[in-house]
């Protein structure tokens, strides 16, 4: 049980960091310029109205008043109402997350396999001709703009070959698609709603494989470098001096122990996703959680810009956790 | 916790054996550099190679093909494409440039005294880079960036701001092994001041991996930039920044006219591919020198 007290730890150790994220992001978004209740009448309206307005959301409370009003709801899983929409923050974050885990789920998965594949052959071939092209292209990855790629994917793609879909939208509204995840291929696949699931595909192949461009490239990089050191590594060296058929060194030696480092590669590379996807929602007009944090920002919405980077930092520090103690079971040489 | 795309690695660079490519890392170097000086000598003659200025209206072509008296095309405002990818150039470059430095200086003056003092000081500093690293960094830059409003001083202070923390701990991290090494026993024995200590002996000792960051941040910062102001939290409109002539021709390309995008686009990526080049040259070379 030495991982379940490692877990509670990190746990413990993770409170403060995230009470800082809670306090850091109240206090931001109300001393900074920019007033919410603006926002929604107009430059125009009356002095009255928007002291009614901001009466209404409770912003003409104190601000520790505000504060202790926002951190009991948070207590209670609630996270306001929506200024601009006037909803509940905590019912419109549910919709928005399934359509962005959908996109980074299917990129980061295809990433890591493409990565890892890619990572793996050009170390056994280090510095000859294959791994310069390869280190060139992870280069390139690292240097493009995901929404401009995104773009340029979309001119080709749609404007000039018209293999895929307008970017808009996520799926053809003619298939008659049930929500029930917010995930639409995950929707289609379990209504067994075929032409759904193909037009949901159709409508995921370009801003995935924008995503995944961003995401190989800082990935590729790492991997390569993991292969190398277990390439050099004295247990490997003996093993090949030894003899052992090229199966096992490959599968047995080299791929097990660069795989190991892969669970904290991907957290590390989920953050980049994560930053990636509200330009690639924005491009492909993706409906997702990063449209609606980043609408949130621009109207300041204090509840749901609250509520957006606080859910952000809580998945971002948890997959970390998740990484490490994957790792941890993983490889029996890590204390913990 | 830092973004793998930021800063390359979040501790000083290993040293993998078998990586020793002299020529390699010689002909990044040299291509990264030459691109950045291009790109430069753009920002400078921008005047020189362009008939139009960057946000001049030709109101007799708007959305025009390219060819003619546009290079390439005008956009819908009809401001002349090829001018304004030039004169963007002196923002962008300016504008990453600027607040790496910043950052830096920021970074590595808090991880100085940091990792020199110790104590609460520590506690306090590093507490604060957690909460900073607890983001994603977009999205942090994102955040910062919508609250602090647009414009050229804010997104440079953004920017620094998003940075900062990852020099500070990369400095901090160095300051603390070194403060242990005999040479700084031997300065405080002689007398020498906290300053002085810090300034002359740990300072310079601590900056190696600094070196090799900064080009790699530089590129990013960059990619930043163009991404704010993308978004419409950059440069205010109609200001020539290659992310905001992304934006304002997003529309056009989805009907196909690709010259109010594309070259703005690919300014963008071949500038920070110059500074990938550059910095992964710079961290290969740091490589082989510490075997």
């Amino acid at each position: 049980m030495r991982i379940l007290r490692f877990v509670v730890r990190r746990l413990l150790q993770l409170i403060p960091v995230l009470l800082g994220v809670v306090v850091l992001t109240f206090l931001l978004v109300r001393v900074l310029p920019g007033d919410p209740v603006r926002t929604i009448l107009g430059q125009n309206a009356s002095e009255a109205d928007a002291a009614a307005a901001r009466a209404r959301f409770g912003l003409d409370q104190p601000l520790w008043r505000q504060f202790l009003d926002y951190l009991g709801g948070l207590l209670t899983g609630d996270f306001g109402t929506s200024i601009q929409s006037g909803g509940s923050v905590g019912a419109e974050m549910a919709l928005r997350v399934g359509p962005t885990l959908e996109l980074v789920v299917i990129a980061v998965s295809i990433a890591l396999v493409v990565a890892t594949v890619l990572g793996v052959w050009s170390a056994r071939r280090a510095n000859r001709f294959g791994d310069h092209g390869i280190r060139l292209f992870a280069l390139a990855g690292n240097s493009v703009p995901e929404f401009w790629l995104g773009l340029v994917l979309v001119l080709v793609g749609y404007s000039m070959l018209g293999w895929f879909p307008a970017p808009s939208g996520r799926v053809d509204p003619d298939t008659n698609l049930t929500p029930l995840t917010g995930a639409d291929l995950v929707d289609a696949a379990l209504t067994g709603n075929g032409p759904a699931f193909a037009s949901a595909a159709a409508y995921l192949a370009l801003p995935v494989l924008t995503l995944v461009v961003g995401v190989v490239a800082p990935l590729l990089r790492s991997v390569r470098a993991s292969a190398l050191e277990v390439l050099n590594s004295e247990a490997y060296v003996a093993a090949s001096a030894h003899g052992l058929p090229r199966r096992t060194l490959l599968y047995g030696y080299l791929m097990r122990a660069t795989l190991l480092r892969l669970p904290s590669l991907a957290a590390l590379v989920f953050g980049t996703a994560i930053g990636s996807t509200v330009l690639v929602e924005y491009v492909f007009s993706w409906q997702g959680f990063g449209q609606w944090a980043l609408r949130g920002l621009l109207y300041r919405d204090y509840p749901v810009v609250q509520a957006s980077v606080l859910v952000i930092a809580l998945c971002y520090v948890l997959v970390f956790l998740i990484a490490d103690v994957v790792h941890a079971i993983l490889d029996p040489r890590v204390r913990i | 916790m830092t973004d793998l795309r930021t800063a390359g690695p979040a501790e000083a660079p290993k040293a993998v054996r078998g990586s020793r490519d002299s020529r390699f890392s010689r002909v990044l170097i040299i291509t990264g550099s030459a691109i950045l000086m291009l790109v430069a000598a753009a920002a400078l003659g921008a005047p020189l190679v362009s008939s139009w200025g960057a946000t001049e209206i030709d109101p007799a072509s708007t959305l025009a093909a390219p060819g003619g008296s546009h290079l390439l095309g005008t956009d819908s405002n009809g401001m002349d494409i090829w001018s304004r990818v030039l004169y963007a150039a002196r923002l962008d470059l300016g504008i990453a440039v600027a607040a790496v430095a910043l950052a830096v200086v920021a970074g590595t003056l808090l991880g100085l005294v940091a990792g020199y003092r110790g104590g609460w000081l520590d506690d306090v500093l590093m507490r604060a880079v957690d909460i900073l690293q607890a983001f994603p960094t977009f999205i942090l830059a994102l955040a910062v960036a919508a609250l602090l409003g647009n414009g050229t001083v804010n997104l440079i202070i953004t920017i620094a701001v998003v940075n900062a923390p990852a020099y500070a701990r990369l400095v901090r991290a160095e300051v603390r092994t070194q403060r242990e090494l005999p040479f700084v026993d031997a300065a405080v024995t002689s007398g020498a001041s906290t300053v002085g200590i810090l300034w002359r002996h740990l300072l310079p000792n601590s900056l190696t991996p600094v070196r090799v960051i900064a080009p790699l941040n530089c590129g990013w910062a960059m990619l930043t930039l163009a991404g704010l102001s993308f978004l419409g939290l950059g440069v205010s409109i109609p200001t020539a920044e290659w992310g905001a002539m992304i934006s304002l021709g997003a529309a056009d390309v989805v009907g196909g006219r690709w010259w109010t995008s594309v070259p703005p686009g690919l300014a963008l990526f071949v500038s920070v591919l110059g500074f990938s080049l550059l910095g992964e040259g710079l961290q290969e070379r740091a490589n082989a020198k510490r075997r």
